[in-house]
């Protein structure tokens, strides 16, 4: 529960920086806008953002439980939709209250995302939905585990070490996203995204369960389950258009 | 937008507060042995209380009871646990005490119940009726008989003492 809290007051930390951020991006760009002669075309740009989640990264420094990576990209293919993925790979070791197991494993996560956010001329932010399709292959190894025991007769159950490492798990799963990217720089992005997962499948351990899933986060028992990251990616510009008068004034 | 954000991050927090951390009591979990008590003079079986029953685990405790349905505890660390009964054994009076050392031999497997709850062990009993009863010159306990050995829930009777 207290690890609980903290997570959601960095998740409130976090996103009340990007509010801030954005707000000082966006005043500094319609200044620059404003000052900016509008003879020249208006383009728009299209290309592959590569990125690498920082909040993983940085746990993996600095907790000693736990090891991850997670890779984004994504493709701009409209002016407001994109394809979108990750590729991670997590180690976590979970000490519960009658149960200490490491999960290890690979995950991908393919889909898309759509701007909903009208940028000024000039600017290129997100404010964005998406969808993503989850699968996960993971071991679950059960480090230890103390036998429930409500009636302590005995004594307290003493810590059993046991070291069972069940293969061959697998998951799939809906995440929907909600997440900011805003340009700090020319072409680099920092980002943040919240998403809700929905198991589809899940192939769980005999006599054990899927505590938790490389990509999709702990489970609750249920389906449900929830995550975020935080990314700084790169913008590769492919090809530009420029855009016609007429949907100028669409906008 | 903004609204999404908040929903969503309204549900993220109640994510927080879901029960998984606690097991909770009403799950069913190691198993305590369940013992009835009957009267060995009747033809057929009749219900019969003990009083200030001391049961104790050499090493542990007494545990006293009352009543014709008594749940013991057995070991989950090793596949014996051996009682001594002592009839009127939770009195102060030394003098009416009758003991009778009951031997249980069990097999244990564990089985996983939730996050928070961890695992639990259920019993196979391995006695056959007549090796429980450690004979003595003057047992109190005149018969046993296992009616479940599979040890997996404490709403069902799993031995039948007769006294």
């Amino acid at each position: 529960m207290k690890s609980m809290y903290k997570y959601i007051f960095s998740l409130w930390f976090v996103l009340a920086t990007f509010l801030g951020h954005a707000q000082a991006q966006q005043s500094k760009d319609t200044i620059t806008a404003v000052k900016k002669d509008s003879i020249k075309p208006k383009t728009e740009r299209y290309g592959l953002r590569l990125g690498i989640d920082l909040f993983k990264l940085t746990r993996s420094f600095s907790e000693k439980n736990y090891k991850g990576i997670e890779l984004s990209g994504d493709f701009k293919f409209t002016r407001k939709h994109y394809l979108a993925g990750e590729i991670g790979n997590e180690n976590k070791t979970v000490q519960d209250d009658h149960l200490n197991f490491t999960t290890k494993g690979t995950y991908i996560k393919a889909g898309f995302d759509y701007n909903t956010y009208e940028n000024w001329f000039g600017m290129h932010n997100m404010i964005y939905v998406g969808l993503r399709y989850g699968v996960s292959t993971f071991s679950q190894t059960l480090n230890s585990y103390t036998v429930y025991n409500p009636y302590p007769y005995f004594g307290q159950s003493p810590v059993t070490v046991d070291g069972t490492k069940y293969d061959g798990l697998s998951a799939q799963w809906i995440e929907v996203v909600a997440g900011v990217k805003a340009e700090l720089f020319n072409n680099l992005y920092v980002g943040f995204s919240v998403r809700m997962n929905n198991i589809i499948s899940n192939k769980v351990p005999d006599n054990f369960d899927s505590l938790y899933i490389p990509g999709f986060n702990r489970t609750y028992g249920g389906k449900f389950g929830a995550g975020f990251n935080y990314t700084i990616s790169y913008f590769v510009p492919l090809f530009k258009t420029i855009l016609k008068p007429k949907e100028k004034k669409k906008d | 937008m903004k609204k999404i954000f908040l929903l969503l991050v309204v549900v993220f927090s109640l994510s927080g507060c879901e029960k998984d951390d606690i097991c909770d009591a009403s799950t069913s979990t190691t198993p305590r042995l369940v013992i009835q008590f009957y009267e060995s003079a009747a033809p057929t079986p009749v219900l019969k209380s003990v009083t200030a029953l001391g049961v104790i685990v050499p090493g542990y405790t007494t545990m006293s009871f009352n009543g014709s349905k008594i749940l013991i505890p057995l070991q989950i660390n090793d596949d014996t646990t051996i009682f001594r009964f002592i009839q009127n054994g939770a009195d102060s009076d030394l003098t009416n005490d009758n003991e009778d050392i009951l031997n249980f031999n069990y097999t244990r497997k564990k089985v996983y119940i939730s996050r928070a709850c961890g695992y639990k062990v259920l019993f196979n009993l391995t006695n056959t009726n007549t090796n429980i009863l450690t004979p003595d010159s003057d047992n109190w306990i005149k018969n046993i008989i296992i009616v479940k050995p599979n040890l997996e829930i404490e709403n069902e009777v799993h031995v039948q003492i007769y006294f």
